[in-house]
């Protein structure tokens, strides 16, 4: 990044009140959310405090690592010019006779302003990114609601999202030369006009460019603007999107100060740290979008034919002789997560909630196409056809997090 | 004007196609640049009167990456 050829004079009063300002905005929705659901599992929350969890946690943790990577250079615009207007100021003759000198190469710019407050331009861009992005999580989302997602079609894009989150962690270990094209390129015209427009002047210019951002969004980002789609509506949309950013921006200001400060030396560092949190969480979403599907061959379906293995009494219901079967709803998933069932014979499923607010109420059976919000608290029943012996039936919530499975014998 | 084509090999996002492109901008004598990540490449026309190989090496060499000739 270009940071390295900068080493501004920071303003650390600033800098510091403000990184602990947006620390304490993450800290307090943090508290919030954790208060308004008992449990603190990611995807304990209800339909749309659980994705604004899951989206604010992915912004806290990927989104302002891998924002910074393709973004920087915007904001590093912006500090530049902060660092050339203070100079300007205070040594513009200098600046004059530089300019001559280096007339054929522009490259050699003043190196050691006397002071400059770089804290500002930082926070208004992060204020300005906030703001673009809760906007456009509003256009996708309002997009979204146009599109009717059946489960199965979420499956999809959950998996296409995995795909593209795991594939840009792939690039960012430098794998092979291919995943490079899991980073859009934004088209010239977009980047030649970023790029002029951060000649700007005043504090209009890290507005702006924190606005522009919007045009050059990282893998992470990405993958988040895909799933604002799916939201379909437009409120969630922008609730996540914001939730996101939000989250994103104490590590990016935090990281955008430590880069100015140490240099490039670290960045390596950051990115693979950044390519392995992307890694495990496109993976987690791949794995998702498998059980949503009710593919056998999810990570989590794979595993749990391993565990029952080892522990089968533990995990499994003793019902194969009855045509009824009992399955309870629980903030924390479905038990028992293995159910075994008599074969050839017709069964009534029994789904219970008792104070049930997570995810889980929003079951989906892809092998009998039921997908139903159950109740917060009460009895739901489910006719299930006979099924033939060694049948495996998968069942999720709608985002593919929890899971279970009943085996027809 | 002429134009060249050189390979960039640790171009690591967008980001630095972008910073490259700046070189449009502080480079007397360059019509245009063109740089990709997916090809680690930069294609610049410029005009050899005003401009040498070698000082667009050295100014690619400031921006923190390495040109080679293609």
């Amino acid at each position: 990044m270009s940071f390295k050829k900068q080493k501004p004079t920071f303003d650390p009063v600033i800098l510091v009140a403000l990184g602990i300002g947006l620390i304490t905005m993450s800290v307090v929705m943090l508290a919030l959310q954790n208060q308004s659901n008992q449990t603190f599992a990611i995807g304990a929350g209800t339909g749309l405090s659980g994705r604004i969890w899951i989206a604010f946690i992915t912004g806290l943790t990927t989104g302002g690592l891998s924002c910074l990577a393709v973004q920087g250079g915007l904001l590093a615009s912006s500090l530049a010019h902060q660092i050339e207007q203070d100079y300007l100021q205070t040594t513009s003759q200098h600046v004059r006779q530089i300019s001559k000198r280096a007339k054929s190469v522009k490259l050699n710019k003043p190196t050691q302003p006397q002071r400059t407050n770089t804290a500002l331009p930082i926070f208004l861009f992060l204020v300005a990114k906030l703001i673009t992005y809760t906007l456009l999580g509003i256009l996708l989302g309002w997009a979204g609601s146009f599109l009717t997602l059946s489960p199965l079609t979420r499956a999809f894009l959950m998996i296409a999202i995995g795909i593209f989150m795991v594939g840009n962690a792939l690039r960012m270990f430098n794998a092979h030369p291919i995943f490079r094209y899991f980073n859009i390129e934004p088209p010239k015209f977009i980047t030649r006009y970023i790029r002029r427009t951060a000649k700007g002047t005043d504090t209009f210019t890290p507005l702006f460019l924190g606005a522009l951002t919007v045009f050059i969004p990282c893998g992470v980002t990405q993958a988040m603007m895909a799933a604002a789609l799916a939201t379909g509506s437009p409120l969630t949309g922008a609730a996540m999107m914001f939730a996101f950013t939000l989250g994103a921006s104490p590590v990016f200001f935090i990281l955008a100060y430590l880069t100015t400060e140490i240099g490039a030396r670290l960045e390596k560092y950051f990115m693979r740290f950044v390519a392995v949190v992307v890694l495990i969480f496109g993976l987690v979403t791949l794995d998702g979008g498998l059980n949503l599907m009710g593919s056998p061959y999810s990570f989590t379906n794979l595993t749990r034919g391993l565990t029952n293995t080892a522990s089968a009494s533990s995990q499994t219901s003793a019902s194969v002789s009855t045509t009824d079967l009992t399955l309870m709803v629980r903030n924390d998933g479905y038990f028992p997560r293995l159910t075994r069932a008599a074969a050839n014979k017709d069964l009534t499923l029994h789904l219970i909630t008792d104070k049930t607010y997570s995810c889980a109420r929003d079951l989906y059976i892809p092998a009998l196409g039921f997908y139903q919000l159950l109740p917060e608290t009460g009895t739901v029943q489910v006719d299930i056809p006979a099924q033939p012996s060694g049948t495996q039936m998968f069942f999720s919530c709608s985002m593919g997090m929890y899971t279970g499975m009943i085996i027809f014998e | 004007m002429i134009r060249k084509t050189f390979n960039i090999p640790d171009m690591t996002c967008t980001n630095c196609a972008m910073k490259l492109e700046s070189l449009e901008d502080i480079l007397d004598g360059v019509k245009e640049i063109n740089a990709s990540y997916h090809k680690l490449q930069m294609v610049i026309e410029y005009d050899e009167s005003k401009l040498t190989e070698e000082q667009i090496i050295a100014a690619v060499k400031k921006k923190g990456y390495q040109a080679v000739p293609a």
